[in-house]
Formats: structure tokens, C-alpha cells, sequence
């Protein structure tokens, strides 16, 4: 599903920085892989390129059979939009939309009819259990529904895989737990390809597979 | 795939977005609606001010000047400083001559007399005018004539009747072809008047007096060969100033007057006001459009402002969007139509407000203030492409906007 081949990323400065080095890495269908690190490891810059959300230097980056490098724009929020569903540790629902419009949302840049939106959405928020909550603002909802919703709203474009950067750092450890649950149901379910992003080991454990960065290189 | 600015589903999400934010979009909106309504009503107002004074020289010749003789005020050949002297026909009759004069119409009037026909009578100012008067004062004839040079020159006893006193005297009915008692002797009805200017020289307006030939006048009231109020009209390329040393020079071989006795004749140029209200709305008109131009450049800096405070707030939800697939084009495309679609909503409201605000001033005024539709639609398309050239830089900010701003802004 992934398969990254020395990829390199210095972010230029006075004193430039190289993040990342010689990265080789290889996701398979299916996996549920934990990317562990500590801040400043260079976890974050591999999440953005994994995202297609950042460039990389060199190397070659295949995301499900496709070469990402050097994309513009338009082709990068495209791929993004079809192939890469987005969880975020703060969320990153959009305040002023319910929870049924926010995971909708995906869907109004593939250019789908209102209807066929809300429908897809509902399936998706009963998916995650949280039907009764379709028409809540996000502010009105607790911190382990509002990670739902961001879930099914990842889901909806039915992605090749799921980017969580720090899924649960902002959740207490019961609804952290439920959020692992969700992302494990998934992976074993419909064979859904995990990478989740966290400096927690108890998140870690529960993948199948931990990938270690320190210093921008792969330790594990 | 949609982008274009038509797509029904970007325009749900846009009234969402805006439905949403209400106070952000009402305090965009309020700045584009006082700014639409300021320069309707600038404008609405300016014009119907111009329009409102204008009617009072409505039917009326503009180039023109009325004079009569005045007293004396340097003692000549004998005749006393303070001693008047008067206007004659003669006089009339040389003026009528000279070059660059077009008409010269000549009044003398009685005061208020007793007049009747059969069972209704009232009194009324009698006025003497000649065949020119129509020339220069372009009298409103509800029916029949004015006085004509036949009638002048045969002293004819024929009356045209203001059309207040045609109602009082012939009520119900066309007085022309019947006879009318005017302080004993009867006169034919040829013809019922009124005017449309607001001011009148000399007496009542036309509405409330009764004409008769200043040669029937005179006989009738035993006036002599004198003349009372008279106004002339320049031909064109003359203005009534060029024209008053030529009827002083006339006037001076007829009358005894000091050769610099400049007093001896009141001579007003109505030209010369003319040209001072036409003066004074070029700059009414020019501060209009100063205050409008400002006004709405305020308003349009206010949107883009407010579009730029929007597009700061928005960062992470820009970002975003652009994480879920939002292309740049979609963002630039989702702030630009934010801002048309305010404009247009609050523009219309704008003029709408001021239109309404105008239809009651001219309920007062009784004068039209209303702006035409196209100056409406001008100042709306005006507003648009400013209000969407404000937002242009904004949205552009907008698209530079990294998704990875969605991530790292927590």
C-alpha cells in the first residue's frame, strides 16, 4: 500500500535543517501501524508527506500504486480527497457546521449532490454510533464524539488508508480507549490500512506494528 | 467536477457558511448597505434638489430680463432727484428695434377689480399684456388663446382668464365664446390660462388674474401711452447685460434721465441667476459625487477588510478544508462568492432603503427624487465589481493557505 524509498527532507534555513534521512518504509494492506517518536523525531514532517501535505526532497513515496512526487496543487487535493481520510489530535471540525455537514464535507469537493451527501454522512456517523448526534455542532459534543465524527468524516470518501496524528492527546483514557477500539474495528473489519501518529506507548501497543523514528531516521 | 461560480451546491454551502456567522455577516453586510444607501440617496437627492428648483423656472423663458423705470436719482434738465418718470409704448416700440433683442413683452396692470358673468362673480387682478407676453412667459392654456397681435394693435375688448377664476366665474363649464363683466364693461373669453413656473413678475400668478390687450387696458382705465412691468428675451448670442446700455440709450433719447444716472431703471438679468443656480448645482454635483465616491470606497475598503479578518479567522478552517480535498481554486472561489453574494443581498437592501427613504422626501417635496433604474443597477454593478475587487486580495491570501495550517494551528 505504501512503500517509501530513501526519502530525504531538509527544511531550508540559515542553519538548515534535515529532518528526515534516507527513509525506507513499507505498509502493507490492512496493517495497523503506530509511527512513535519524540517530538522534534521527525514524525510530524513523515506524517505531512505521507499525507501529501508536504514535499519531500528526494526519494519516491508510492501511495497505492501511484508515484507522489512533484504534484501540483489540484492533483495533490484531489489524491488526498480520494485515497487519504485525515484525523487530527484537535479534531479539525469546521465549528459552525453539525456533525452530518462536517462529514459531509469530503464529499461537496468530489463535486457529490446534497442529498447523496447526507445520506453517505449518516451511514458513516451510524457506523461510528452517532446517528442521534447528526444534527449537534461540535461544540456540543464531548471530546470522544467529536473524534468520531472526524473518523467517519476520514471515512467517507472510502480512503486507501487513515492518517491519525495523535488520535487520542486530547481524550481521557476511557474515551482514548473507545477511539482505539474504533480505529482497531476498522483495521480488522474492513481491512482498513491504519497509520497512527502518537508519542503514547499504550497507543502503540495496541497497533500491530511500531515504527520508530528518532533523529529523522527509522530505528525500528 | 464543479467550479464554476453557478453550481447550486456551492451556493448552499456559501449561505450556510454565511447563515452561520451571523454577526460577522451582518457587520459586512451593514457596511455595504449604508454604503449602496448613502450614494443612492446622494445622488436621488441631489437630482431631485436640482429638479425641485428647476420648476420654478418652469415656462419661462431664460434668457431674459425684466425692467421698468425707476425715480430718479441725479437731478437733470430740471426734473428733481427723487421725481419719477415712466415707460411708453414709444419706447416699447424702439426697443422692439434694436439688435439682439427677440421679444419684449410689456404689462401694465389695475388692481383687484369686481368681476362676474351671469350669477358668479369674484374680484381679480386685471392685467394688460401684449401679443410678445406669450414669448416670453410661455403661459399654460388650459383652452382657446393668449392675446395676439390682432387684438393688440384693435385694442380688441377680449380677456383670457386665469383658470382659478374661470372656476370661480364659469364653474362647471369652458368659458371660451362667453362674455365676462370686468369692473362694468364686457369682455369676450378667448381663452382660460395658467402657469407652471412657481415665480411671476409683477402680481399674481397667471392663475389668478385675467389678461386683457395692454391697449384695451390702457383705453379702458385711462392709463395714457404708459407701461408698467416689461420683460424681454435676448436673441441667442446676446445676454440681457449686453443688451441694457442699448434700451438705456434708447430710453435716455425719449427721457429727460442724467447721462450717468445709472439708477433711473431697474434692469434684473434673470440670465445671470440662471447661470448662478447652474453654477451652484455643477458643485452640489461635484460634492455628491466627492461624498458618494468617498462613501463608497469607504464601504468597499470596510468588505475587504472584513473579508481579510475572515480569512485570518478562517486559517484552520481553510486548512481544513484543503486537507479533505479542497482545491485552491475551490477556497479562492468559496471567499470571492462570500463577498459578491453579501454585496448583492446588502446592495440591494442598500437601495432599496434609499429608495424608500427618497419616495417619502418626495411625498413632502412633491418633485420626483427618484433615481433612475439604471442608476440604480450602475450603482449596484459598481458595487459588485468593487466589492468583489476587495475581496480579491483575501481570497488570494486565502489560497495560499497550507493544509498543513490545520495540523499545526492547534
Amino acid at each position: 500500500m505504501i512503500t517509501l524509498k530513501d526519502i530525504n527532507k531538509t527544511y531550508p534555513g540559515i542553519v538548515p535543517l534535515h529532518v528526515l534521512r534516507d527513509i525506507n518504509l513499507h505498509i502493507d494492506k490492512g496493517e495497523l501501524v503506530s509511527i512513535m517518536g519524540a517530538s522534534g523525531s521527525g514524525k510530524s514532517t513523515l506524517l505531512n508527506i505521507l499525507g501529501i501535505l508536504d514535499n519531500y526532497d528526494s526519494g519516491e513515496y508510492w501511495l497505492d500504486g501511484v508515484l507522489i512526487r512533484n504534484l501540483s496543487e489540484n492533483r495533490a487535493a484531489e489524491l488526498r480527497n480520494r485515497m487519504i481520510g485525515f484525523v487530527f489530535q484537535s479534531f479539525n471540525l469546521i465549528s459552525y457546521k453539525d456533525a452530518v455537514e462536517n462529514v459531509a464535507l469530503p464529499l461537496f469537493y468530489q463535486g457529490v449532490g446534497r442529498k447523496k451527501r447526507r445520506m453517505l454522512a449518516m451511514e458513516q456517523l451510524e457506523r461510528v454510533g452517532l446517528a442521534e448526534r447528526a444534527h449537534h455542532l461540535p461544540g456540543e459534543l464531548s471530546g470522544g464524539q467529536k473524534q468520531r465524527v472526524a473518523l467517519a468524516r476520514a471515512l467517507i470518501t472510502n480512503p486507501s488508508i487513515i492518517l491519525a496524528d495523535e488520535p487520542t492527546g486530547a481524550l481521557d483514557s476511557k474515551t482514548s480507549k473507545e477511539v482505539m477500539q474504533l480505529f482497531r474495528d476498522l483495521n480488522t473489519d474492513r481491512n482498513m490500512t491504519i497509520i497512527i501518529v502518537t508519542h503514547d506507548p499504550g497507543v502503540g501497543e495496541q497497533t500491530s506494528r511500531i515504527i520508530r523514528i528518532s533523529d529523522g531516521q527509522i530505528t525500528v | 467536477m464543479k467550479t464554476a461560480l453557478f453550481d447550486i451546491e456551492n451556493w448552499r454551502e456559501i449561505g450556510a457558511t454565511l447563515s452561520r456567522n451571523k454577526t460577522r455577516t451582518l457587520l459586512t453586510a451593514f457596511g455595504i448597505f449604508w454604503g449602496t444607501a448613502m450614494l443612492a440617496m446622494l445622488l436621488g437627492g441631489e437630482k431631485g434638489l436640482e429638479r425641485k428648483l428647476m420648476k420654478n423656472f418652469e415656462g419661462f423663458a431664460t434668457n431674459s430680463a425684466v425692467f421698468f423705470a425707476n425715480r430718479r436719482t441725479v437731478s437733470y434738465q430740471g426734473f428733481n432727484k427723487g421725481s419719477g418718470w415712466s415707460i411708453t409704448f414709444k419706447d416699447i416700440d424702439a426697443i422692439r428695434q434694436l439688435d439682439g433683442v427677440d421679444a419684449v413683452a410689456t404689462t401694465n396692470s389695475v388692481g383687484s377689480v369686481t368681476v362676474s358673468a351671469g350669477k358668479h362673480g369674484t374680484s381679480a387682478q386685471v392685467q394688460g399684456a401684449d401679443h410678445e407676453y406669450v414669448r416670453v412667459f410661455l403661459p399654460k392654456m388650459f383652452s382657446g388663446r393668449f392675446i395676439n397681435e390682432s387684438d393688440q394693435v384693435n385694442a380688441r375688448k377680449v380677456a383670457v382668464v386665469g383658470k382659478n377664476i374661470a372656476d370661480k366665474v364659469f364653474p362647471g363649464r369652458d368659458p371660451v365664446g362667453e362674455f365676462i363683466n370686468i369692473a362694468g364693461i364686457y369682455y369676450k373669453v378667448i381663452g382660460v390660462a395658467g402657469q407652471e413656473a412657481e415665480i411671476n413678475v409683477g402680481g399674481e400668478k397667471l392663475d389668478d388674474q385675467i389678461n386683457i390687450p395692454i391697449s384695451t387696458l390702457s383705453r379702458a382705465f385711462n392709463l395714457g401711452d404708459v407701461v408698467g412691468g416689461t420683460m424681454m428675451t435676448a436673441k441667442d448670442g446676446y445676454t440681457p447685460t449686453q443688451l441694457k446700455p442699448r434700451i438705456f440709450r434708447v430710453l435716455r433719447a425719449n427721457h429727460p434721465i442724467a447721462p450717468h444716472d445709472d439708477q433711473a431703471l431697474f434692469f434684473f438679468d434673470i440670465s445671470e441667476q440662471f447661470a448662478m443656480v447652474d453654477k451652484l448645482f455643477s458643485g452640489v454635483n461635484l460634492l455628491a459625487l466627492f461624498v458618494g465616491i468617498g462613501t463608497l470606497i469607504a464601504g468597499i475598503i470596510g468588505v475587504g477588510n472584513i473579508m481579510w479578518v475572515i480569512v485570518k479567522e478562517r486559517t484552520q478552517e481553510i486548512g481544513i478544508r484543503r486537507a479533505i480535498g479542497a482545491k485552491p481554486l475551490d477556497i479562492v472561489t468559496q471567499i470571492l462568492s462570500e463577498g459578491i453574494a453579501l454585496t448583492f443581498i446588502a446592495g440591494m437592501a442598500g437601495i432599496i432603503f434609499a429608495v424608500c427613504a427618497l419616495a417619502v422626501v418626495q411625498q413632502i417635496a412633491e418633485v420626483s427624487f427618484l433615481i433612475g433604474f439604471g442608476q440604480s443597477i450602475s450603482i449596484m454593478a459598481i458595487f459588485m465589481i468593487l466589492g468583489m475587487g476587495a475581496s480579491i486580495i483575501p481570497s488570494l491570501k486565502a489560497m495560499k493557505i497550507k493544509p498543513i495550517e490545520a495540523i499545526n494551528d492547534k
